[in-house]
């Protein structure tokens, strides 16, 4: 059974377009179109305003929580092009760094995986991604890739951190040899995967299936098998699941989960990646399971106690 | 089947979209515009006014289900809704009574895991069944407690939820139970209808006070439900109760002594299934054959006719399906109707046959009237054998992964699953075990069980329990050590470095700086120790003294993980060396930390005014060279690098310099007088 456990009441006072949860699910992160964002502590089915940040002049589309390791960090972006890091020092959140690089609205943010350092990719409706990395005493290094997608860059998402080779420890002090690789989502209808070599950033791969504007991409987490799976959705309505089975990662095929209705806005992974959530299309939320012989299955509870799983079928998921 | 309650409530899904995102255990969901991004190309309004609706899987960390609740218009533009709702499955793990039932089993199972496998055969079936049986007496125990919660409970809805857990409970007793009989002990032809017997009997109880109405009353026969409770009785094979209570009868009603004899005597000499291997099954048939045709010629020679409840007694003996039928009520399930047709018309059933009669008995006993239920669907897939639906079933079913998760283990172990291969090729128990293990997860104490649970999963064990335990909150320090002891049993050093990493991060900002210090050494994070003692040494400068000395004085190795902790280390033993008096060695020290650039250059100054009281001591205790090598450093520092030029400019600093220089000259005098005199005496 599913139950709600916790309402909060944000009090924002206009539309709310994202909610994160922190790392612990201890915190709760909100942005809204009335330009804030709010903190809550939400430990015990609480809900304890901790924050509420001011800086921006736009609605604020996303925000991402940083791990833990480098302290309480968050990162919201906007349509005022802005991107603004806050951080919480001595119990109060401030704003630690704000990134002005941007010709128009910045749509997505999304955290490195944490052995990367402190990382933040951004993408923007001006085309470009850019890069922030921390690198010490206040300072952010900023690499942009401009004209990553043309008309507008809507969505990034990392690849989990996998070391090349062995995985023998490293002996202390040492970084090893990670491969950074993430991937990004605009309005050309493409998905683009960048590896940075030589400390650029170079388009790596380009995933053509989606006949509109991609609107999310999810990266799911690994689960130590060598494959990687990658979820993207459009406004074309479809939701494609590409998959690499190779570690050089260069030949990626798709698999469309499903064709819905309508525009496709958001995909997400579970934090095993047993479960994609999909939402979009007639307003529902939807959960995917890949079933045994690899079809992609919604979970679905409609008639409860009768018939839980349904598969799509061959026909339905070739629907053009 | 009951409407499902609204989760953000009042939204309209004509001008609103649904917006959620994972939490490490729950969904958060709330209400938003999309298609704001990217211009305004298209807007996300979707013309259909369809229910507004979640599909949701009760496994999964979902979503609830909601009703499109109607909503009058609201303004455009002013959001029916801020708020954001927090989602979560599996809150069965938070009710205090079920609590036992998963640290009990906990035990079973890994006691199972670590249970001979050398073992063959019969002791090991014999040793699989025990398995069985504990884990029923653990259900059972629960289903106590639950009651107990129940009866005591005030509040009503409280009351509510505590009997629905009863039957819950109640339930999958019944089904374990049955899956123990057919599967785990795998009774053959004869023991099986024995075991059949006692499982109606255990779990058919909702005649059990008419029983004992009747049975307490003064005078049993007369009772007016006197013959209901001998048909129970016979219903149930329980032939030693049914005489004892006809005797009464007969007492009561001499007329009837004849008819009561005959009956008595044909219920006395009914052939049973022995569990014993006194009889073959070929010997019981032929004899069940003989007391059949004895049976049916007493009701064809019309013994029985005055006395319709007797007459009715005999069809039973008989397997008369309608005679039985007609005792539904008696009986109150379709199950119970199958092993009393069973024990009357087929006690040689073997386990392959079940699967007709049970499908049969089912259609018999519902007669149309009513539609089998999930449970009864669960139990047939069980008289037929097939465990895999068995599973599927159940776990549509139940609101967690608990049942299923250590049946199907035990299942396995008997051998008995295919390796069933799911998307990442592990099989059914795993994937099960990983599902309820994950759910365990998201409680704070219950995830231990959950370690031990991924820990004998072979495959995705490992990698679950790392995405897992991330996710533990570090609200103490116990429930971070306890978190790194796990991690490093395994051998997860990602996991451990992260968490030490977290741990100094949370001690200093805090300020706790020795904590800090300890954190990142274990966590072989030389930058952040850098830092850690560039924060002690500042302290130092400020405060005149160091804080934690306990800890940089028993460095050890460990100081070799950064050159600032080195420093620091060794900065702190000159100190120490000063205390104890052993000046020159503390001289040399001092020295070396410059000379060998083991010190910050930032730090020289300090080091040098440093040097100042031993400069000045009546003991000469720098050499001529040392004197040399100090003067060095001093012009080093000051001169050169124009980024010091505030030594030129601050009057302190200045002052401080000229006094370096003045004490380092009158050193090297009072030196070179002492050495060029050290030969000769």
């Amino acid at each position: 059974q599913v139950s709600v456990i916790n309402t909060v009441d944000t009090s924002h006072e206009d539309m709310i377009h994202d909610a994160q949860m922190d790392y612990y699910g201890t915190r709760l992160a909100t942005c809204s179109s009335d330009r804030s964002v709010k903190i809550f502590d939400v430990r015990n089915g609480g809900q304890i305003l901790i924050a509420d940040l001011r800086g921006h002049e736009g609605p604020v589309w996303q925000v991402a929580w940083a791990h833990p390791m480098y302290g309480n960090i968050l990162a919201s972006c906007s349509y005022d092009r802005k991107v603004i890091i806050w951080k919480e020092e001595n119990g109060t959140w401030e704003k630690t760094y704000e990134y002005t690089g941007h010709d128009s609205s910045v749509n997505s943010v999304c955290w490195a995986p944490h052995d990367y350092g402190l990382i933040l990719a951004c993408g923007s409706s001006d085309g470009a991604i850019s890069l922030l990395s921390y690198t010490g005493d206040g300072q952010w290094e900023v690499k942009k890739i401009s004209n990553a997608h043309t008309i507008g860059c809507n969505a990034v998402s990392w690849a989990p951190a996998v070391v090349p080779g062995s995985l023998i420890e490293q002996p202390s002090g040492q970084k090893p040899n990670y491969i950074k690789r993430f991937a990004s989502g605009g309005c050309d209808n493409l998905v683009k995967i960048w590896k940075e070599e030589d400390s650029q950033w170079k388009e790596e791969q380009k995933l053509e299936a989606h006949s509109d504007w991609v609107r999310d991409v999810a990266w799911a987490p690994s689960i130590g098998l060598p494959t990687s799976t990658i979820a993207s959705c459009s406004q074309d309505g479809r939701v494609f699941i590409w998959t690499c089975d190779d570690a050089s990662g260069n030949s990626w095929s798709p698999k469309l989960l499903h064709k819905f209705n309508d525009v496709v806005w958001h995909v997400s992974w579970s934090i095993t990646a047993n479960i994609l959530a999909v939402s979009g299309g007639d307003n529902k939320v939807t959960l995917w399971k890949e079933s045994v012989d690899g079809l992609w299955v919604c979970i679905s509870d409609v008639n409860k106690g009768q018939g839980g799983v349904s598969a799509v079928t061959e026909g339905q998921q070739n629907e053009q | 089947d009951t409407v499902p309650p609204q989760v953000v409530p009042g939204a309209d899904p004509s001008t609103r979209q649904l917006c959620f995102a994972w939490g490490p255990a729950e969904v958060l969901v709330c209400e938003t515009l999309f298609g704001r991004a990217g211009g305004s190309r298209y807007r996300c309004l979707s013309r259909s006014p369809s229910p507004l609706r979640f599909w949701s899987e009760g496994r999964a960390g979902a979503a609830a289900r909601t009703l499109t609740g109607s909503v009058a218009g609201t303004g455009q533009g002013t959001p029916s809704s801020t708020r954001v709702f927090v989602v979560r499955r599996d809150q069965d793990i938070y009710i205090q009574t079920l609590r036992k039932l998963f640290n009990e089993s906990h035990g079973i199972f890994m006691g199972l895991q670590r249970s001979e496998e050398e073992l063959a055969g019969k002791s090991r079936k014999a040793q699989l069944v025990q398995v069985s049986k504990n884990y029923r007496s653990v259900i059972r125990a629960c289903m106590e407690d639950m009651h107990q919660a129940a009866v005591s409970a005030r509040d009503p809805a409280l009351q509510g939820q505590y009997s629905t857990q009863v039957s819950i409970l109640s339930a999958m007793e019944l089904i374990w139970n049955l899956c123990e009989i057919l599967f785990v002990e795998a009774a053959a032809a004869g023991p099986l209808l024995l075991r059949l017997l006692d499982w109606v009997r255990l779990h058919v109880c909702d005649v059990d006070s008419m029983v004992r109405e009747v049975l307490s009353s003064e005078s049993p026969s007369k009772h007016k439900l006197f013959w209901n409770v001998v048909d129970v009785f016979v219903l149930q094979g329980r032939m030693d109760e049914a005489r004892h209570l006809l005797s009464k009868e007969a007492s009561a009603n001499p007329t009837s002594m004849n008819m009561y004899k005959i009956l008595d005597d044909l219920m006395k000499k009914m052939p049973v299934p022995s569990l014993g291997n006194t009889q073959t099954l070929t010997e019981l048939e032929l004899k069940w054959q003989h007391w059949h045709e004895e049976c049916q010629r007493y009701l064809q020679d019309g013994t029985f006719a005055s006395n319709p409840h007797m007459e009715s007694i005999c069809k039973i003996l008989l397997g008369d399906e309608d005679a039985i039928l007609e005792k539904k009520e008696l009986m109150t399930t379709w199950y119970h109707f199958l092993v009393t047709r069973l024990l009357y018309s087929h006690p040689t059933v073997k386990p392959l046959e079940l699967r007709f009669y049970a499908q049969s008995s089912m259609d018999l006993f519902l007669g149309g009237e009513s539609s089998p239920e999930p449970l009864d669907m669960i139990l047939m897939a069980a008289f037929e054998f097939e465990m895999h639906q068995v599973i599927k079933e159940c776990s549509i079913v139940l609101s967690n992964w608990w049942f299923v998760a250590h049946l199907t283990d035990l299942l396995d172990h008997c051998k008995l699953l295919q390796s069933h291969n799911l998307y990442f090729g592990s099989n059914m128990r795993e994937f099960l075990l990983l599902e309820y293990a994950s759910g365990l997860f998201s409680h704070h104490s219950l995830w231990q069980l959950g370690v031990d649970y991924f820990d004998h999963c072979p495959e995705y064990g490992r990698v679950y329990l790392e995405l897992h335990i991330e996710r533990i909150p570090l609200s103490t320090e116990q429930k971070a050590l306890k978190v790194l002891r796990i991690c490093e049993q395994r051998q997860m050093h990602e996991q451990v470095r992260s968490i030490c990493k977290i741990m100094a991060m949370k001690a200093l900002r805090n300020n706790r700086l020795g904590s800090a210090l300890s954190w990142s050494i274990r966590a072989k994070d030389a930058a952040f120790a850098t830092l850690i003692s560039d924060r002690f040494l500042k302290d130092y400068c400020e405060r005149g003294c160091f804080s934690d000395l306990d800890l940089i004085d028993n460095l050890g190795p460990s100081m070799l993980l950064s050159d600032r902790l080195t420093f620091l280390g060794k900065y702190r033993e000159f100190h120490r060396l000063y205390g104890e008096k052993r000046f020159p060695e503390a001289a040399r020290l001092l020295l070396t930390l410059m000379t060998a650039h083991i010190a910050p250059c930032s730090f020289w100054m300090t080091l040098l005014t440093d040097a100042l009281p031993l400069l000045e001591q009546k003991e000469v205790i720098f050499s001529a060279e040392q004197t040399y090598e100090l003067m060095r450093c001093l012009e080093d520092l000051t001169a050169g690098n124009p980024d010091k030029q505030k030594f030129q400019d601050d009057d302190d600093e200045t002052t401080k310099v000229e006094m370096l220089r003045l004490a380092l000259a009158r050193n090297l005098a009072r030196v070179i007088v002492k050495e060029g005199t050290v030969e000769g005496s």
